[in-house]
């Protein structure tokens, strides 16, 4: 029974790890399909671009997991390494209050 | 010869037009070395993420510049050494044009950069306007 494989892309159930309170305020339950870095408008993943990189970090200052940002797994690595450039140059900060 | 990003934070202490001094000094270094300069763009005073070496403010500068790993190396023992510079980093960069990065845009840019998500989600807050 291999269906169930296909639905655990669309599946509601698997949300409950992040009911906790902090990540209300956040989109944290957008369902993205596409990843916002493929495609022909795509914007470059750059360090410098520090109004790019905020939409996928935490209010906390964390980076958020690609399976809620929908980021694909090439550019969710170059995101990691761009945000951890900023977060070395201070532009982005490690931990925001 | 690969292309270089060298981006420093000057103290804020110092004089704006020491910072100028500064990056000169650097420019002179690495063309020393066999570096070609592209590209030069102070980002001016700017307020740091978090406090670095007990400061809160420090000047940013980007030196964008084709040349090969001596001039790197150069380049950045000259700032380890130089009490001015309390951070620095070179990034590899595989093109650098001669356009202004991000940091230079005007501040309100306003929202001409269309990478708002595709797929319309059914959230009240799915205005992803970056705020």
């Amino acid at each position: 029974m291999s269906e169930d494989k296909k639905t655990y892309e669309g599946s509601e159930g698997r949300d409950s790890r992040e009911s906790s309170a902090n990540l209300i305020g956040k989109p944290y339950f957008r369902r993205k399909k596409s990843c916002p870095f493929t495609g022909p408008k795509a914007p470059a993943i750059d360090y410098k671009d520090t109004r790019t990189l905020n939409r996928f970090v935490s209010p906390y200052g964390k980076m958020l997991p690609s399976h809620i940002t929908g980021v694909s797994n090439k550019k969710q690595r170059e995101l990691a390494i761009a945000i951890k450039r900023a977060r070395h140059l201070a532009l982005m900060p490690y931990t925001a209050r | 010869m690969a292309f270089y990003e060298l981006v420093y934070i000057v103290r804020p202490d110092v004089s704006s037009t020491q910072t100028e001094a500064t990056a000169k000094k650097f420019e002179e270094v690495i063309t020393s070395k066999g570096g070609k300069i592209i590209k030069t763009e102070q980002w001016g005073l700017k307020t740091l993420a978090y406090r670095v070496n007990k400061h809160r403010k420090g000047y940013y500068t980007m030196i964008g510049f084709e040349g090969n790993g001596e001039a790197v190396a150069e380049a950045e023992r000259q700032m380890r050494i130089s009490d001015d510079v309390i951070r620095f980093l070179t990034v590899n960069v595989e093109e650098l044009t001669k356009a202004p990065s991000i940091q230079m845009a005007p501040r309100r840019r306003g929202s001409d950069e269309t990478t708002d998500a595709p797929a319309k989600t059914k959230r009240p807050m799915a205005n992803t306007a970056n705020a």
